[in-house]
């Protein structure tokens, strides 16, 4: 008797699951301590938003309550996880902006669009043109592209064929840097050219593109075992914040530092601030969410890398954040680089070139980044 | 892929009310609504009701209480009136039943229609007027038609007049079907307000129809919307194959988005003690145009066959009357869907086939195989989906000359590569728009331990919705708009 009742109370179990879930979700938010920063997301969570009684009248807090709770949600992280592999094991790899792919890889999907392409190119060459000073182009093509063996079956295709083809036809005078086939013969050999959680190309894909560009320049590059490297666990990039696949492992970042280049000086300028360091590589930035700053500390407006002992001259990088781990490469052979970011620096560069008496130029983005840049037309 | 996978809440930027399939809903008002209003004496029921209808209505736009509480009250007073002159003086009871429907037509037609008409009035030469843009109250077109029912109602005797006012606005205001329907008629419920039984067995039935809403709205039709938004972005480069599977998408995404809304609904009001009527039964496994009317949206064509096609005098006065009378309730229908052409066009479209297939191809369809009458039916039914969407004439057109213009080709690499991706999902659909789950379900219910794969299953999809709607929260629910 007393198993019958029991059964037929168990029969509600749907309903008891549903209420002990809506109210333990609710008990949660009400005691979990809120969360300020996403360092996934790279942004400011939303906070409580004002309750007055004109913001609740004008609607504006009821409308910010949902995004404030959905940013508050309690294991707001573990759901966010829960629907990226819900995507992914039904069938919609992709669907976040990444592939997973074979190896524990995490790659971007192709970008939809290289409409800025054409005009990205004309302004360089234009540029270079107008300035007379011999500049050189390398573009570093997209993971997905290189790697295309380890991509899903079913998987959009990579334009940088197309957007190499382009960037031929109207580069001008500029010297182009192709190493597409350079990396696609590296990988073979069975080297790491790209991070598996991140969109950069690791250090040794920098080191690649490094020994290509000495080779187009006629300098002698130095060779891999004049540096001390120093591996770094426990990395986990862009592609892994926006796949929400967790259990994805982490990447490791190498630092390689060249024993012979003692003198090299780091000024970083932004705005009217000047801060001077006496290294290229920034270990305390590998304490941080975002480990990938250990190279010139990330972003900036300018940086400028002067290596006394170098006989070689001044060089001027307009580039995106792959130049990072690329430039520290070039210090052995300039004795000035300044680089500088046409995202935050908005001065004419062409005085630059004047006043910092410059003999080269070297223009160095992702293909991605020169087929959608939006800032590159304002160089002037 | 191109699929946009949004950070900020759609719905906020667009509606601005509490939907179902929302976290403050599910996680912030839900959970103490049920257990306040399951604790409190059954006299207060109804009391409590209203204030969290109010509640749940002005959370996104306060003001708009104002206008529910104004139309609450002269509907009662209304109601009062008729109920009190029926017997005694039709004339004066009628009049009341007219002025009501005025009123409430007024409302609808000055939140609703005010912009339109003006930009039509500009259309005619030698018309100029300021064009205005009032802000559309959420659930007005549901409401607005509930308290029309009321006064009929209750004039044709078909109910009696409410004189507990807190009873009435508990009706005009009751959250599950406030701002997408079912649009209940008053005397389908008139016994519920004040007589209704809660019951364990009936919340569980509740929960579980409301579970399986919400999934269809979070984890169907919100995935077919990306879906088709992603196709319909290229449709001049899909293909032919790619373009008619993107309607697909978007017929699923519609039925899904206002099935799930509905049943989110029926579950609510199950939940709280109320039987609602069923809004759809599986309109996309008919067999006529006809089939499809009596299988989608229920209440409403209920209501415009009841208060507006009937009292016309239906088929009743001969071809031509009909004819007439058809064609009025489905340029009705199709207004009442928004205020926009494409809407008139979509309801008189559907008016000119059931015209035809009540006077011309009902014997032709007859003899035809089932399967071929399936085809038949879903064709037009998407054709009418693709008028349902475009509201630019120009690339209603062109989509529509997509879908058969063979120099396309069949299908392009980006269509078929998303399509790919979304296979699972689009296969579920379809089959969970069938009665296959249904069947399967009441098979397995004979067996005695049934309830532990049902909530399993149950717990899952809850969970998924919730890790959908705390990741992405891309929730534009279509229906909001009517």
């Amino acid at each position: 008797m007393r198993m019958r009742k029991n059964n037929s109370f168990l029969k509600n179990l749907t309903a008891i699951l549903f209420c002990l879930f809506i109210g333990l979700m609710l008990l949660l938010f009400l005691i979990f301590p809120k969360g300020h920063y996403s360092s996934n997301e790279k942004r400011y969570l939303n906070a409580f938003p004002q309750l007055t009684l004109k913001t609740v009248f004008d609607g504006s807090f009821g409308k910010e309550f949902e995004a404030y709770l959905s940013d508050q949600a309690p294991y707001r992280e573990l759901w966010v996880g829960l629907n990226g592999y819900y995507n992914l094991y039904s069938g919609r790899n992709g669907v976040s902006g990444v592939y997973s792919c074979d190896d524990n890889y995490l790659i971007n999907v192709p970008i939809n669009t290289n409409d800025g392409l054409t005009h990205n190119i004309k302004v360089l060459a234009d540029f270079a043109e107008s300035t007379g000073i011999s500049t050189t182009l390398l573009a570093a093509p997209t993971t997905g592209y290189i790697m295309e063996d380890l991509l899903p079956l079913n998987h959009l295709p990579y334009m940088d064929d197309e957007n190499f083809k382009s960037i031929y036809t109207n580069k001008g005078d500029m010297q182009l840097i192709d190493i597409r086939s350079t990396f696609k013969l590296s990988l073979q050999q069975g080297n790491q050219l790209y991070y598996k959680t991140d969109h950069h190309w690791t250090t040794l894909g920098a080191y690649t593109a490094y020994t290509k560009y000495c080779d187009a320049l006629g300098l002698i590059p130095t060779p891999q075992d004049s540096f001390n490297i120093n591996t770094y666990n426990n990395f986990y990039g862009t592609t892994y914040s926006k796949s929400a696949l967790w259990l994805n492992p982490p990447d490791t970042i190498d630092v390689w530092t060249n024993k012979s280049n003692k003198n090299i000086r780091v000024k970083i300028i932004e705005a009217d601030k000047t801060k001077a360091y006496n290294n290229m590589f920034f270990t305390n930035r590998l304490n941080d969410d975002d480990k990938y700053p250990v190279f010139l500390d990330g972003n900036h407006s300018v940086v400028k890398i002067i290596n006394p002992q170098s006989q070689g001259g001044r060089l001027l990088v307009i580039k995106d954040s792959y130049a990072h781990c690329f430039v520290p490469f070039l210090s052995e052979h300039y004795s000035e680089i300044i680089m500088v970011d046409l995202r935050y620096y908005n001065q004419p560069v062409s005085q630059m070139l004047l006043s910092e008496g410059i003999d080269s130029v070297l223009v160095l983005y992702s293909v991605d980044s020169l087929a959608t840049d939006k800032y590159i037309k304002f160089l002037r | 892929m191109v699929h946009n996978n949004k950070q900020t809440a759609d719905y906020l930027l667009w509606g601005d009310t509490m939907v179902f399939s929302s976290l403050v809903f599910l996680f912030i008002y839900l959970p103490p609504v049920l257990l306040i209003y399951h604790i409190v004496p059954l006299r207060l029921r109804n009391l409590f009701l209203l204030v969290v209808n109010l509640i749940f209505y002005g959370w996104g736009e306060p003001a708009f209480i104002l206008l529910m509480v104004f139309s609450t009250l002269v509907d009662y007073t209304h109601g009062c009136f008729i109920g009190k002159y029926r017997d005694k003086n039709k004339g004066l009871a009628k009049g009341f039943v007219i002025s009501s429907i005025i009123i409430n037509l007024s409302l609808l037609g000055f939140f609703k229609y005010a912009g339109f008409l003006t930009g039509v009035l500009n259309l005619l030469p030698f018309f100029t007027i300021p064009t205005v843009t009032i802000p559309l109250p959420i659930g007005i077109s549901f409401y607005t038609f509930q308290t029309m029912s009321y006064s009929i109602d209750v004039y044709k005797g078909d109910a009696p007049a409410q004189k507990n006012i807190i009873a009435f606005g508990t009706y005009v205001s009751l959250f599950p079907q406030l701002i997408a329907g079912p649009i209940v008629r008053y005397k389908d419920i008139s016994h519920q307000l004040n007589h209704r039984k809660e019951t364990l067995k009936g919340f569980t039935l509740g929960v579980r129809v409301f579970i399986i809403g919400l999934a269809q709205k979070v984890l169907i039709a919100n995935q077919m919307g990306l879906l088709w938004n992603n196709l319909n972005i290229a449709s001049n480069s899909n293909g032919v194959l790619g373009n008619w599977i993107g309607i697909i998408a978007y017929a699923l995404q519609i039925y899904f988005d206002f099935n799930g809304y509905s049943l989110m609904a029926c579950g609510l009001g199950n939940m709280l003690g109320f039987e609602f009527l069923k809004n759809f039964n599986y309109p996309y496994i008919s067999q006529s145009i006809t089939d499809f009317w009596h299988r989608w949206h229920i209440s409403l064509s209920t209501w415009f066959k009841e208060y507006v096609y009937i009292p016309l005098g239906g088929n009743r006065k001969g071809t031509k009357r009909t004819i007439i009378n058809l064609s009025i309730v489905w340029f009705l229908t199709g207004l009442w869907h928004g205020a926009s052409w494409n809407f008139i066009l979509w309801g008189m479209y559907f008016g000119m086939l059931l015209i035809l297939e009540k006077f011309v191809l009902i014997n032709f369809l007859k003899r035809l195989p089932v399967f071929l009458r399936h085809i038949y039916a879903l064709v037009f039914i998407l054709i009418g989906w693709i008028i349902f969407y475009f509201e630019d004439m120009n690339a209603m057109v062109s989509f529509m000359v997509n879908l058969v213009k063979p120099t396309n080709g069949i299908i392009s690499h980006y269509a078929l590569t998303l399509i790919i991706s979304y296979l699972p999902l689009l296969l579920a659909a379809c089959v969970a728009s069938t009665p296959i789950p249904v069947k399967l379900f009441h098979k397995f219910k004979a067996y005695t331990l049934c309830w532990i794969p049902e909530a399993t299953l149950t717990t899952i999809a809850m969970a998924l919705c919730t890790a959908s709607l705390v990741s992405q929260s891309y929730n534009p629910f279509l229906y909001f708009r009517f």
